[in-house]
């Protein structure tokens, strides 16, 4: 039977008083996912407890198939809990159906990934535009406005993830996340397939998200450097977080 | 925004996109142009049926709304009894012979006095009446489609023709021949197909059906005007069935390119899938987009098959002059509605994959 090690997270270990008084916009309790190689269950996540405030930024590390992508997928509503509890602003994920699921991501969540995933048949408009007509509200020109502009945009609208670098298209990936103003950014490693300038353009992009919008920020990285941007950092292994100490 | 994704998808690959195209054009032009050989050769039978000018028509008991698939099975004396009925005003007998060499034709064995005198006679481009026994007349539609001019010889069944004059097409047959010439080659002395009556007036055609149905009870009496509704495909045996297989034919190769297509495009987008679901797009919303793409893929093809039929029919009409193709906009509206559902009935199941693709397993998808 595999130890789950809590660590008591976010309000505790925060130095901001202010964040200590907040419920936790994103809670997990117990959460446990498993996945099957025929008929054998192989646990990817074991037992995690997980708290994060309204407008933290944390970042999660670990060892590569230590489970933070399968966190990140779970607390995205992406996939299904095997055991256990998540809270995702109030509501329980783990009773939902998947179009619930599906319908409190659209509002929710934002997701922001390692090999920036734009549509590649659309310009950068296009990817943007897209997730505004998905979330339902329609086309609002003034939020485009202020995240094309928040995020360098304006002069590669026109253009297609294949004419973009790989900043750009990441950047663009991030105005398409924020475009519905989510409650969560959930960041798989968005900065595993860019050069060294492009990884911190892309991470102080996500920094002033945080500090100037107030964006709250799950993200996953390898990168020890990336972490300094972020509120707190915590580690992973072997499907639970043994860690979880605020960055200086 | 989603009519505009659907359309930059549909643009991404325009090889893709032009091979469905493609395919649902040739499965509408097909539809369109055997539906409108088959109606079109029928219905211009029957013009030149009417365009006699005879006003009734008698068959023997047994014959086939087809003219030259019944054979020659009435004593040709049967006229001299017609023409003495009340309001006739000439008799003309006809053995009408079915040619599959070199062509699929009808010729018509006749008397050139009695068809004058029910028809008014021919209009002629060129040369003179049958006079001869190896005499044939062709109308300028046959003549063109076979290369042939006054004074050429042609063989029909094995007995060698002089054409002696080129006629104005729309007097029944394209190709006239003495009658008795034409019994004696297919051994049927005496025998004639039908026989063509012409009324003192028009107004007493169901006078002179009546007295014809007396005298020779069981026979098939009928106003030519009435020709024109039976040469349908109904009326002809398996052509309804030959019909309806290659239409069916047609449909499955639509469908089978559009759900090759439209699955092919699935596998493609699995990760565009993961993308979409990880935004937020609901299940419908995915099946929407690929229908809709599906729906547009099918209108050009559509249109693209409107095209291809009416090139088609110019192409066949300048080869084979005598080889009408009718195309309606009944049939190119059913074409498209045909072509339309068979390529919704092929994506769906695609559609219905993509919608229920796993959103983590799509994202990590290579």
């Amino acid at each position: 039977m595999p130890i789950t090690v809590r660590i008591q997270t976010n309000a505790s270990y925060s130095t901001d008083p202010e964040l200590k008084t907040l419920e936790p916009i994103l809670k997990t309790e117990n959460l446990w996912k498993l996945y099957h190689a025929g008929k054998v269950e192989v646990p990817a996540l074991r037992g995690v407890n997980f708290d994060v405030l309204p407008g933290e930024s944390v970042a999660v590390m670990g060892p590569s198939g230590c489970g933070k992508s399968s966190l990140l997928y779970v607390i995205g509503g992406l996939a299904q809990a095997s055991r256990g509890k998540v809270f995702v602003d109030g509501n329980d994920l783990s009773n939902m159906t998947d179009a619930e699921r599906t319908k409190l991501r659209r509002s929710k969540i934002g997701f922001v990934f390692q090999r920036f995933n734009l549509l590649p048949s659309l310009t950068a408009r296009g990817n943007i535009a897209i997730a505004q007509y998905i979330h339902g509200d329609g086309f609002d020109p003034h939020r485009f406005e202020v995240v094309t502009k928040l995020l360098g945009l304006e002069g590669r609208l026109h253009h297609r993830p294949s004419e973009m670098s790989g900043g750009e298209q990441q950047r663009v990936a991030i105005a398409r996340a924020i475009i519905n103003e989510p409650k969560i950014l959930l960041a798989d490693e968005p900065t595993g397939n860019l050069d060294t300038k492009n990884s911190e353009i892309v991470l102080e992009m996500l920094r002033r998200l945080n500090k100037d919008l107030g964006q709250t920020i799950v993200m996953i990285t390898h990168n020890p450097e990336a972490t300094t941007y972020f509120d707190r950092v915590v580690h992973m292994r072997d499907g639970v977080i043994v860690d979880g100490i605020p960055a200086d | 925004m989603m009519s505009q994704f659907v359309l930059r998808n549909l643009f991404h690959r325009p090889i893709r996109t032009l091979i469905g195209v493609l395919a649902i054009a040739v499965e509408v032009a097909l539809v369109v142009l055997i539906v409108g050989l088959t109606s079109g050769m029928l219905q211009e039978t029957a013009k030149r049926i009417e365009g006699i000018g005879a006003d009734v028509l008698v068959q023997a008991p047994s014959a086939q709304v087809f003219l030259g698939m019944s054979g020659s099975p009435m004593p040709v004396k049967i006229a001299d009894r017609l023409q003495e009925q009340k309001y006739v005003q000439s008799v003309a007998p006809a053995i009408l012979q079915f040619n599959t060499s070199g062509g699929v034709e009808t010729v018509w064995g006749i008397d050139p006095v009695s068809f004058r005198d029910v028809s008014n006679g021919f209009v002629f481009h060129q040369g003179r009446d049958l006079e001869g026994p190896d005499d044939l007349l062709i109308d300028d539609l046959a003549a063109k489609s076979k290369k042939l001019k006054l004074g050429d010889t042609h063989n029909l069944f094995n007995h060698d023709w002089k054409v002696v004059g080129i006629i104005e097409h729309g007097k029944g047959g394209r190709l006239f021949v003495p009658i008795h010439t034409l019994q004696d080659l297919v051994g049927a002395r005496d025998k004639a197909t039908i026989f063509l009556v012409r009324c003192t007036r028009p107004e007493h055609t169901d006078d002179v059906i009546s007295e014809i149905k007396q005298l020779l009870p069981n026979y098939q009496v009928r106003p030519i005007k009435e020709f024109m509704t039976l040469m349908s495909s109904t009326n002809i045996p398996a052509l309804e069935t030959f019909i309806h297989s290659m239409i069916a034919l047609a449909v499955a190769v639509g469908l089978l390119v559009i759900f090759l297509t439209m699955y092919t495009t699935v596998l493609e987008r699995t990760r565009d899938i993961g993308v979409l679901k990880s935004l937020g797009a609901s299940k419908l919303l995915i099946v929407r987009a690929l229908l809709t793409e599906t729906a547009l893929l099918c209108f050009l093809g559509i249109v693209a098959g409107v095209g291809l039929s009416y090139l088609v029919r110019a192409g066949f009409i300048a080869a084979f002059p005598t080889l009408p193709i009718l195309i309606t906009y009944g049939w190119l509206i059913r074409a498209g509605l045909i072509a339309l559902v068979g390529a919704m009935v092929g994506s769906s199941y695609p559609a219905w994959i993509a919608s229920r693709k796993d959103a983590v397993q799509a994202l990590s998808y290579d």
